[in-house]
């Protein structure tokens, strides 16, 4: 009796151990209750941290509040990675938590959260407001006819190159064509060697299965004609030729002028291949910019960006990235909080953002503004390459993009490893999106 | 008096249930409810932060995680020969796509490996073959790792129980592995394995001549599982030799010293009585390590992230990237079972320690 009391006690235990990990946090609400001042009315931003921004926002908030004594700006800080902000927001959302007001969501998310959210466009301003704003991305936050996040700044895939290399080599400027790339790569990188540095290679990328790569694969394909996965108007476009055609390149690249390693590669594992001067070529966001500029860089003027090459379309494409804000429908205070939005992307604040922290404005007259384009140059010359970058069907596919976008890294993985051919995979893809959406197929337009 | 004796032993009991119940009240709140609710969850579709009205769907979410079908890949005819074909480049055999030979209707079976078999060539089909790569990666994972982790751990173990100059330092040192939080220890050795010269076993590599310094050994599937088991086993060992370490100091020395005199050699001893009065201390080790490795989540999520789970961080991205709150409760349901056995063969175990001591 006592000896099966003991195995019972010692089981029980164990339940308990062991069912820890499944209980899931339900509201992680340290609720500190709107402590403002008499009569304040308490405005919380999710922002994110990543660099300057929680100074920079922390700064816009005081400035807001200095304006308007009435309104306490208060700026929660969240994880740095997207998707640690994601499972926060979602415990938030999961028990309408009214702590938050405001938040920062991520390029891909407006589609999924759009529930959440309220509709911009019902607040005054908001609609001439939003006209001024990069139409790509207003398009995706804009879901079935309701704005349900404002842009606040963007990124887009840029084309890093070495302006040195470029030159000793004989090239008068950054490749308009892959196949272009492709040589310049191949020479440069054969050159190098030659000359002793073994660890050179011509083109470095993100090829780690993670949403990384489907940005960039979202540029081959998107270059070449190949589409963007699943159309705007719902139709699984993935199998055709031209996006066979892009994924067969781009596997061409590993082993050849990018290292197999490549496909472990994030964006700071490019950043520190190029930043240590052993590559020629890299694509990566914005963000690599002023770093590259660092005195801690071995590329520090020698380097330029350009738009990514074009493919056989003709036209070169860049996938679209950054943050929006968005007004939470379980705040208290959405009338206040919707005006604190307001200011907080407006022309004001995103010039503030864009000279301090080179955080790329959403908004077009940014990109004329003298003080902007003194404080980073090529804001200026990638105008076009911001106002016209290629969104991930992220609208399109909700709330199933996350899947989505597993599906189509998963089997590019796959081809650029070797494990599939390209043909199968797309067909792959296609038979799996089909399951998982529903949609019917077409052809990208 | 017979009766005074007995009532006393009632009221002791009560009184012991009675001093219990608080814990069970806590246990039930910490473990069963939410066990519960996530039982209820695994048998309906709800939707992480969602308003989306969530249905009962039955077993629907534990056919799509456990489905799995084996089928015969037919070889492909060459139409000039009429006989199978074979791979100009390779020389292998072709066969069928798995594509078109795995069913899509009613649900579709994605592939999830192949093998051959006595000249035929099977494809393993799974609907879900995410969750049923990450059990078996999870498990072999587990075996491997706490097979590895115990033999060194006793290794050193025995090391520092011998006396030697500088034993307490030693043993201080020894624990610093395993007071390196996971997260930062898995990017350390990520970056150890990184895949060109900037890593430390690829410049290793290099240095005796082997594949240039650039081996991929995060993107090749045949050292992924490895390098988990090189960072758990490096973290991990430390708190197993502490464990036996503590086994071993509660054998008493005049034990050794009769062993002795009675002439048994260094292996004799050790074969015939240290580890025999090991036994309980090493099982209590293997249920700990075993019940944690089988949980592993933050190597997985960190080094691999979505490019290959363990059984908890699949869980973890079904609910908060994908949102689907009843599929990842049923595949945390499966986790739950899975350790569930292992815990009742070890329980097995300790019960029967307790009866030989």
């Amino acid at each position: 009796m006592c000896k099966r009391m003991k195995s019972f006690a010692v089981l029980v235990a164990l339940l308990a151990l062991i069912s820890a990990p499944f209980v899931m946090a339900g509201g992680q609400q340290d609720s500190s209750a709107p402590a403002g001042d008499s009569g304040q009315v308490v405005v919380t931003i999710a922002a994110g941290a990543v660099g300057q921004e929680l100074e920079l926002t922390k700064q816009a908030a005081a400035e807001y509040t200095k304006m308007h004594p009435d309104v306490l700006v208060k700026v929660l800080d969240t994880p740095d990675l997207s998707d640690d902000r994601l499972g926060l927001y979602l415990q938030f959302f999961e028990s309408q938590s009214s702590e938050v007001d405001l938040y920062q969501v991520d390029v891909i998310w407006p589609g999924d959260m759009a529930e959440h959210f309220e509709d911009l466009y019902q607040y005054p301003g908001m609609k001439e407001d939003a006209a001024k704003h990069f139409a790509p991305i207003v398009q995706n936050n804009t879901v079935d006819g309701k704005l349900v996040a404002m842009p606040w700044f963007t990124d887009a895939g840029l084309l890093y190159y070495r302006t040195d290399l470029l030159e000793k080599y004989g090239f008068d400027g950054p490749p308009a064509t892959w196949k272009e790339l492709e040589t310049m790569a191949q020479t440069i990188q054969d050159g190098e060697r030659a000359a002793g540095n073994a660890d050179f290679w011509g083109y470095v990328w993100q090829g780690n299965s993670y949403e990384g790569l489907t940005c960039d694969a979202i540029e081959w394909l998107a270059s070449n004609g190949g589409g963007t996965i699943v159309s705007p108007d719902k139709k699984i476009t993935i199998n055709n030729d031209e996006a066979i055609a892009a994924l067969n390149m781009a596997k061409g690249w590993v082993g050849t002028i990018s290292p197999k390693g490549v496909l472990s590669f994030g964006e700071e594992d490019a950043r520190n291949v190029w930043q240590a001067g052993n590559a020629a070529f890299m694509r990566n966001w914005p963000y690599a910019y002023n770093l590259s500029t660092s005195d801690e860089s071995a590329v520090q003027g020698k380097f330029a960006a350009a738009p990514l090459p074009a493919g056989d379309s003709g036209k070169g494409a860049a996938a679209l990235g950054g943050w929006q804000l968005a007004l939470s429908k379980y705040s208290n205070n959405k009338k206040v909080a919707a005006e604190v939005l307001r200011y907080m992307a407006g022309y004001d604040v995103q010039k503030m953002r864009a000279i301090e922290g080179s955080f790329n404005p959403t908004i077009k007259s940014l990109y004329q503004d003298k003080d902007v384009l003194d404080a980073t140059p090529i804001f200026g010359t990638l105008y076009d390459v911001f106002v016209n970058a290629t969104p991930r069907p992220s609208t399109a596919t909700a709330p199933r993009y996350s899947e989505t976008s597993k599906i189509f890294f998963t089997n590019v993985h796959d081809v650029l490893s070797g494990k599939k051919d390209a043909a199968t995979a797309v067909r792959a893809m296609e038979l799996d999106l089909k399951d998982l959406l529903d949609y019917p197929t077409g052809s990208p337009e | 008096m017979e009766t005074t004796s007995k009532s006393l032993v009632k009221s002791e009991a009560r009184l012991a249930y009675l001093l219990l119940v608080p814990s069970f009240i806590i246990l039930i709140m910490i473990a069963f409810y939410p066990l519960g609710s996530v039982f209820v969850n695994s048998v309906t579709n709800k939707r992480f932060a969602s308003s989306q009205k969530t249905e009962f769907v039955g077993l629907k979410n534990y056919k799509k995680l456990l489905g799995f079908k084996v089928m015969v890949l037919p070889p492909v005819i060459d139409d000039a020969t009429g006989k199978q074909k074979f791979d100009p480049e390779t020389g292998d055999a072709v066969w069928e796509s798995p594509l078109d030979v795995l069913p899509t209707e009613p649900v579709r079976y994605k592939e999830l490996s192949q093998f051959s078999f006595m000249g035929a060539q099977y494809v393993i089909g799974a609907t879900d073959p995410d969750f049923l790569q990450a059990v078996g990666d999870t498990v072999g994972f587990t075996i491997l790792s706490v097979f590895i982790e115990t033999v060194l751990g006793l290794a050193v173990a025995l090391v520092l129980n011998s006396a030697f100059k500088g034993r307490g330092f030693m043993r201080m040192v020894m624990l610093i592995p395993w007071a390196i939080p996971t997260a930062v220890s898995s990017r350390m050795w990520e970056w150890m394995f990184a895949s060109n010269r900037t890593g430390f076993f690829n410049i290793l590599l290099d240095k005796i001549g082997i594949n240039n310094g650039q081996f991929a050994f995060l993107v090749e599937s045949s050292s992924q599982l490895w390098v988990m088991i090189a960072i758990d086993v490096w973290k991990t060992t430390p708190f197993m030799a502490l464990l036996i370490l503590a086994g071993l100091q509660m054998i008493p020395r005049q034990i050794y010293e009769a062993a002795y005199v009675d002439g048994a050699n260094k292996l004799r001893q050790f074969w015939s009585m240290t580890l025999p009065m090991l036994r309980a201390t090493l099982a209590v080790a293997l249920v700990f390590r075993t019940l944690d490795a089988l949980r592993v989540f933050d190597v997985f999520q960190i080094v691999f992230g979505a490019n290959r789970y363990s059984m908890a961080s699949f869980a973890y991205y079904q609910l908060v990237d994908n949102k689907l709150m009843g599929y990842s409760s049923a595949s945390s349901v499966v986790i739950f079972l899975l350790i569930f056995i292992f815990d009742f063969i070890y329980i097995k175990m300790i019960g029967g320690v307790d009866s030989d001591a």
